[in-house]
């Protein structure tokens, strides 16, 4: 197997809470993996970590067989594209605008502009279905649309590797589907490894090609979702008892919740 | 291939069109306004006339009044407003907060402290400097990066949440001017006439030798904010997608603040503490040219020019013979502007 990225062991402390303990990961290259687990159980640090917004305690990140640590700024965000949890940008910054933002990293002093760059923005605001808002304002958007943009934007970074960190939070069931839909197109039709952090565990198994369950700052399983999305690990990891049955449609495995299986009330931390 | 792609897109670039229409316009009434500075005083000369003095014609009075008493007053304010306008502007963009400025920040109480502390101890009994008036800018850049620094660790993590650092601003602001009140009532230099000027602002009392020390170092902090200023667009975006598209906020945050400190200190050491151009000449430039940056950042300074030697003319033809500091016309309309703001924020998003 291709690795895209190789996590060896990775601890990330913010002070004194050890947040990432000791994780090993490889993401496979060309391939969606879903990382999942319980609030607070360090996904988004994980995935923050591989972007190298968290200085590690100790361990080692890896883009294919080079450190992410020797890397300049703008050289990684040439191989690395993320989604923040919460993006944002001025209200009167018009789509275009914001697409050719993507653009930054490729540019430089001497060659500020180039024919690569317009033609990125195109493919980008094509491929994500924006192309016709290009002059709308941020603000006028609505909350499916201004999504759409944003990965148009990661998009435009043309970037091997693309993180997404909880892409559908915000979004009504509609628009949950049709933005993990064009992030497997993307995937798919454009071969990019991506990487996403996603807490509905539903939606992890239907579009993860790899699911990493994740819990208390450790990994505690990793494989193709049909291995993973099973009743004793599912209440291991997320503390329920349910009942893990066959998405008639889909052919994927799908759970159903019964009930809580720990008791609550012990002071969640949040991610 | 790459020369003849085009840069922007068809809509982009009649923004961008529009955006430099707009400067020219602001430029075309900077320069009117200047004329008029220069001419007015107590005795009128007319634009035509002072064409002609500044290219070697008119009398010998006339030339004294014009080349020494009043070109070096609009030239220093022209420089100053404009200074303290782009500071301004970049304060606004790294912080995208449009209440930031170099007076609200408290960079403005640093450089004037600074100024003051310059003088205070490197004064001679008659009250003149025992070094070069080259350093005085310097001194105001010590203090104007002291309080800004001062300002940021202040608010810690949470440089980036708005109101934090506004209220350190503030605060700091206003400790470094109890402190050059203090200086300036118990300090050796309470005899100088220009004392005044570092606290509330005036242009009175320049000379060229003055206006060449700003012009010079303007000069070469401009070549830094053109060079921050293609990194001005991905400051837009929250610091993690900034980050995502290869910009390091933190890092960049603190680079420019430390150019609008320069900007704010070239002001201020000789104009003296002006307030309320930084916050008011930036935003009126935003909603005159939109969004793109370089076409902001040139309006941004013909704008604080503007201001700057309107607010000088104004306390000229109102209080002459009077002198009185030109900061007091700024504050009169910019403390109401900014409370306008502060209220519309409140309005708007909690």
């Amino acid at each position: 197997m291709d690795k895209a990225i190789s996590v060896a062991s990775l601890t990330v402390a913010y002070g004194a809470a050890t947040a990432l303990d000791n994780v090993d990961l490889a993401i496979p290259s060309g391939k969606i993996t879903v990382l999942a687990g319980p609030n607070g159980c360090g996904k988004s640090t994980l995935l923050r970590s591989i972007r190298r917004l968290h200085q590690p305690k100790s361990g080692d990140i890896r883009l294919g067989d080079v450190p992410i640590s020797s890397l300049r700024e703008k050289e990684l965000a040439r191989h690395i594209g993320l989604l923040a949890q919460n993006p944002s940008a001025p209200d009167d910054m018009s789509v275009e605008e914001l697409v050719r933002l993507g653009r930054y990293p490729h540019q430089t002093m001497l060659q500020p502009w180039s024919a690569a760059d317009a033609e990125a923005i195109q493919a980008a605001m094509f491929g994500t279905g924006v192309s016709h808002l290009a002059d709308r304002s941020l603000g006028s958007l609505s909350g499916g649309q201004l999504q759409r943009v944003w990965i148009a934007m990661v998009l435009a970074q043309e970037t091997d590797v693309i993180c997404l960190d909880e892409p559908v939070n915000h979004l009504d069931m509609a628009h949950q589907i049709d933005c993990l839909d064009l992030v497997t197109r993307l995937n798919r039709e454009h071969g990019r490894t991506v990487v996403l952090v996603l807490h509905d565990l539903n939606l992890a198994a239907r579009y993860a090609d790899r699911l990493v369950f994740m819990k208390s700052g450790g990994m505690v399983a990793e494989g193709e979702p049909d291995a993973l999305m099973n009743e004793a690990l599912i209440e291991e990891v997320f503390g329920i008892s349910c009942r893990v049955i066959v998405d008639p449609v889909h052919e994927r495995p799908l759970c159903i919740p019964i009930r809580n299986s720990t008791p609550r009330f012990r002071g969640e931390t949040s991610s | 291939m790459s020369a003849l792609a085009p840069r922007l897109s068809p809509a982009l670039l009649r923004l961008n069109r529009r955006a430099w229409i707009a400067v020219g316009v602001i430029a075309a009434v900077a320069l009117v306004l200047a004329i008029c500075g220069v001419g007015f005083g107590s005795t009128w000369i007319d634009p035509r006339r002072v064409g002609e003095i500044l290219f070697g014609g008119g009398s010998r009075g006339e030339r004294v009044v014009v080349l020494q008493l009043r070109a070096p007053r609009v030239a220093i304010a022209v420089l100053a407003g404009g200074a303290m306008a782009v500071a301004g502007y970049l304060l606004q963009k790294v912080t995208r907060n449009e209440l930031a400025s170099p007076g609200v920040l408290g960079v403005i109480g640093g450089a004037g402290l600074g100024v003051v502390i310059f003088l205070a101890l490197l004064s001679d009994e008659s009250n003149s400097l025992v070094t070069s008036i080259v350093w005085q800018p310097v001194a105001a850049m010590l203090g104007a990066s002291l309080a800004i620094a001062a300002v940021f660790l202040l608010s810690g993590q949470q440089a980036s949440s708005a109101v934090r650092l506004l209220l350190f601003g503030i605060a700091v602001g206003a400790v470094c001017k109890a402190a050059t009140l203090i200086l300036m009532i118990v300090g050796p230099i309470y005899r100088t006439t220009q004392a005044s000027r570092w606290l509330a602002g005036a242009v009175n009392e320049i000379n060229w030798g003055e206006v060449q020390v700003v012009a010079v170092g303007l000069a070469i902090a401009m070549v830094g904010v053109f060079a921050v200023a293609r990194r001005l667009p991905p400051a837009d975006l929250d610091e993690v997608s900034a980050r995502g598209i290869g910009l390091n906020l933190p890092v960049f945050r603190i680079l420019v603040f430390a150019l609008a400190s320069a900007l704010t200190a070239l002001a201020v050491a000789f104009a003296g503490g002006v307030g309320f151009i930084g916050l008011m000449a930036p935003h009126l430039a935003r909603l005159i040219v939109g969004r793109p940056v370089l076409p902001g950042i040139v309006a941004s300074f013909l704008l604080g020019a503007i201001m700057l030697v309107g607010a000088d003319l104004i306390v000229r033809v109102l209080f002459a013979p009077t002198e009185v500091p030109a900061g007091t016309v700024t504050a009169v309309i910019g403390t109401p502007y900014f409370l306008y703001l502060v209220l519309r924020r409140g309005s708007t998003n909690g």
